[in-house]
């Protein structure tokens, strides 16, 4: 127990500290939420039209559902850019050997990684959920707490999805690519109503790339809680997180044996 | 107990070999042609607490892959590593706690924060307490002279400055053995003195192992009492620093400089290296002639007015030492 | 005319260095293919409760083929080329050599702009008949005119993206001015087709460019007519004129400030 205290306090002091050096870098953060905000809006823009023109719900949504899984979706981006910014860059610190620092230190490799950088320009990302929360389901209390609920999970799965998109790097070599990918078709997916699919995308949603557990399933429980359908939430995002953690160190250890693709002299 | 123990240690790398081309891709997607890389092979030593220890040779030698065994980054092939009585594979977190690293071309620092704020969050990281960190920085600030660095960002240092708060980021945990993985690599002259000094104090005030990796014969020359010669996976020489120069180069160099212009007829042993009117620099193989004997000679030439010996530089050292085994093994 | 074989073979050589990194399409190829299938799910749920005036679900899914394959297939780096220029300090080259900067630039990218057109547009036709089947009404002998509308459509994105890089001459952060452009276009006509746009804001658009890059090529494509086609082609070719002259003024103004600041 005593070592879970002191990775959160790790987590926290790595929270603090870039916090306070991100701070420097004011300036373009302010362009990067305006342009943030831009794209967002535009989408926002779009679905208001889309709902003025149209009578009735797009794919068994109406325009507050929307709005709550693209809030989802921002914030649960900005958490995971807080906390875990250097997930994107997993394929890098392989390649260049700078994981190797992190091995040498006494703490879990995975998750000290991961906490050493912030992005700042994700609070922005954070942020522009709450807004958008605030402006469509005002004092609704059922929505805010599935709301809150779902970018804490959001957020770890959307790490655990870039941590073992990157992993495949330790098997075939440079996978930045694949890890980019993986993470716009996440959120491409996760801002679209659930029902517009068929079959077969919605078991790859359910699965593969857990946008339904990120985005479409919290929904569901802001309009009807249901426990059992909470559990489950809970519980394949747990396993999906724990599927990604052993996947890294699976891909750690064939680093270590040092039978990589990539020379390390 | 030792601080490590080394007991034929091997490592072989298995890469896939991959050929250009699309067909060959196929090919090696169906099966698979492996390359087998010795990279060490069949290595033993033992080092004590309190050693100052260098591993040099060539690029390639097994150097780095040696290093990595011993903290616990890669894992050997065959052999036994015990580092502070611990198995650096499946011991490596426990360990990492007693040992401390310096790797040549990557950095323990955050790039963008002040020295200060790395030392806290490696504070955190090594679970040292507070009170013992605040005095440790404090301690190590004065012994490497950080004082005003502390706060300035690391990518606004200069490489020097950076490198001095690296090794010290090394030790705030207080290590019992400091690994340095080519720690002088690329740096200037002035810059390689500092950091040797430093390491040298390291291990006069507080007894740390030192087991650095080199291709500078300089760091051997300057920090290390013992050198271990490594080249093709396989360890050529171990001994100490002073041994290797006496065994196997009897050689000395001395300079001299005149008052007034001469002309030397040198005597047996004795090899004129480079001269000008005042100034000669000789050559003397000690197995011939004595010092004393050479010295004499030379101050009868009279009018002396400057006169060094010197061992001969240790590059020459280390590439008699690959010649003679050389010689010996054909 | 030696000044226009200068140009020609700026074009060929940068034809041919689109040919040699051919195989870097095919990263945009699977981002082409997962935004249309994203937005063929999409209008498909949305035609089930309504419909947008004037498009079927099959034209609405291939207007979207054509505004993706403009703006995405076709997209020009010119923007981030003008900041990296002055940033990288080429510049100086650049002004002292005997050619216009403008259209060096612009021949440049046209050559990579030709060979996405090509192989983009293969991919948006085999992408759009896959999803949706044929246009109906879709004739072979109207292609070249709808080509016609297409090609000028991406000129005229890249010129206004060249003027707004051009900026980059006396700004030192023109970042904001791409962000808002690629918002609007993508507003006014890549995303959301003029005639799905709340009447007011259809007339304000209609007085701006951006539907003249996307909306008006796209629309030609799936319901040509002559009657669109003599309506939007000259306006095309006023926004033309207007963002090449615009252009042209940027860099005179833009050139001077470096000059003022000893290149």
């Amino acid at each position: 127990m005593k070592s879970l205290k002191n990775i959160f306090r790790l987590i926290g002091l790595y929270f603090k500290v870039n916090l306070a050096s991100a701070m420097e870098y004011r300036g373009s953060f302010l362009l990067q939420a305006f342009g943030m905000a831009l794209s967002n809006g535009s989408f926002v823009f779009f679905w208001w039209i889309a709902f003025q023109q149209i009578d009735g719900t797009i794919g068994g949504y109406d325009f507050r559902d929307v709005m709550f899984i693209w809030a989802v979706t921002s914030s649960a981006y900005g958490v995971s850019n807080i906390l875990f910014a250097n997930m994107n860059a997993i394929t890098r610190l392989i390649v260049s050997g700078e994981l190797d620092t992190f091995l040498v230190q006494p703490k879990d490799t995975l998750i000290n990684l991961l906490c050493a950088r912030t992005t700042l320009s994700a609070w922005g990302d954070l942020a522009y959920g709450f807004i958008l929360m605030i402006f469509t389901h005002g004092s609704d209390a059922g929505a805010w707490g599935m709301f809150l609920i779902a970018i804490v999970i959001g957020g770890l799965l959307m790490t655990a999805v870039c941590v073992s998109a990157h992993t495949l790097t330790f098997y075939f070599g440079d996978a930045s690519l694949v890890g980019g990918m993986a993470m716009e078709f996440m959120i491409n997916f996760c801002i679209y109503p659930e029902g517009i699919y068929r079959g077969f995308v919605r078991v790859i949603m359910l699965s593969v790339i857990p946008t339904s557990f990120i985005v479409h399933i919290p929904l569901k429980l802001a309009r009807n809680f249901h426990p059992g359908w909470m559990a489950a939430l809970v519980a394949v995002s747990a396993l999906y997180c724990c599927l990604a953690y052993r996947f890294f160190y699976k891909g750690l250890r064939r680093y270590e044996s040092g039978n990589l693709l990539i020379t390390r002299l | 107990m030792n601080a490590i123990y080394v007991e034929n240690l091997s490592k072989v790398y298995r890469t896939r070999i991959k050929e250009e081309g699309l067909q060959a891709s196929f090919k090696a997607l169906v099966k698979p042609v492996y390359k087998e890389v010795q990279a060490v092979n069949d290595i033993s030593f033992t080092v004590e607490q309190g050693e100052i220890l260098a591993f040099i040779g060539p690029n390639g030698a097994g150097k780095s892959t040696t290093i990595k065994m011993l903290t616990g980054i890669l894992h050997p092939t065959s052999g036994r590593v015990s580092v502070l009585g611990l198995d650096p594979v499946r011991q490596r977190r426990e360990l990492s706690y007693r040992i401390g690293t310096v790797f040549g071309q990557k950095s323990q620092l955050w790039f963008h924060l002040p020295p200060i704020d790395s030392f806290v969050l490696l504070g955190a990281i090594y679970d040292v307490d507070k009170k013992t960190l605040n005095k440790r920085i404090a301690e190590l600030t004065e012994l490497f002279e950080l004082g005003e660095l502390l706060q300035t960002p690391v990518r606004k240092l200069s490489l020097g400055q950076r490198i001095r708060c690296e090794v010290a980021a090394s030790l705030l945990h207080e290590p019992d053995i400091l690994f340095l993985d080519e720690p002088t690599i690329g740096l200037d002259v002035v810059i390689k003195q500092s950091i040797r000094q430093l390491i040298l104090r390291m291990n006069r005030e507080r007894g740390t192992t030192i087991f650095l990796t080199s291709h500078d014969t300089g760091d051997v020359e300057r920090i290390c009492k013992r050198a271990i010669i490594i080249d093709q996976g396989r360890i050529i020489l171990d001994q100490p620093v002073k041994r290797l120069k006496y065994d196997y180069l009897n050689r000395k160099i001395i300079a001299v400089r005149f008052e007034f212009p001469q002309h030397l007829e040198v005597p047996e042993g004795v090899k004129l290296e480079k001269s000008t009117d005042i100034s000669a620099r000789l050559s003397v193989d000690t197995r011939i002639c004595s010092i004393d004997g050479v010295m004499r000679w030379l101050i009868a030439q009279g009018g002396v007015a400057d006169i060094t010996v010197e061992d001969p530089p240790m590059e020459e050292v280390i590439a008699s030492i690959f010649q003679q085994k050389e010689g010996k093994s054909q | 005319m030696k000044a226009v074989g200068k140009y020609i073979t700026v074009l060929r050589i940068s034809l041919q260095n689109a040919f040699v990194y051919r195989s870097n399409v095919l990263g945009g190829f699977v981002f082409y293919i997962m935004f249309m299938f994203v937005f063929f799910n999409l209008w498909r749920a949305i035609y089930k409760s309504g419909e947008v005036a004037g498009y079927s679900l099959v034209q609405m899914v291939w207007y979207l083929c054509m505004t993706e394959l403009i703006m995405f297939g076709c997209r020009t780096g010119v923007f981030f080329q003008m900041n990296e220029d002055v940033k990288s300090g080429s510049i100086a080259y650049q002004l002292n050599r005997p050619y216009h900067y403008v259209l060096y630039q612009f021949f440049n990218a046209l050559g990579g702009m030709i060979f996405n057109l090509l192989l983009y547009g293969l991919m948006a036709i085999v992408i759009g008949m896959i999803m949706v089947g044929p246009i109906p009404g879709f004739s072979f002998s109207t292609l070249p005119y709808s080509l016609i509308s297409i090609v000028l459509g991406m000129c005229i994105n890249f010129f206004f993206l060249m003027a707004l890089g051009l900026t980059a001459f006396r700004l030192e952060d023109n970042t904001a001015f791409y962000l808002i452009y690629q918002k609007l276009v993508f507003m006014l006509g890549m995303f959301i087709p003029v005639e799905f746009l709340p009447g007011w804001l259809q007339t304000i658009t209609r007085y701006l460019p951006f539907s003249y890059m996307t909306w008006a090529p796209a629309r030609l494509i799936v319901a040509f007519s002559w009657e669109l086609f003599w309506a939007v082609v000259p306006v095309q070719l006023l926004w033309l004129t207007v963002s090449f002259v615009l252009t042209m003024g940027m860099y005179r103004y833009g050139v001077a400030g470096i000059q003022a600041h000893g290149g």
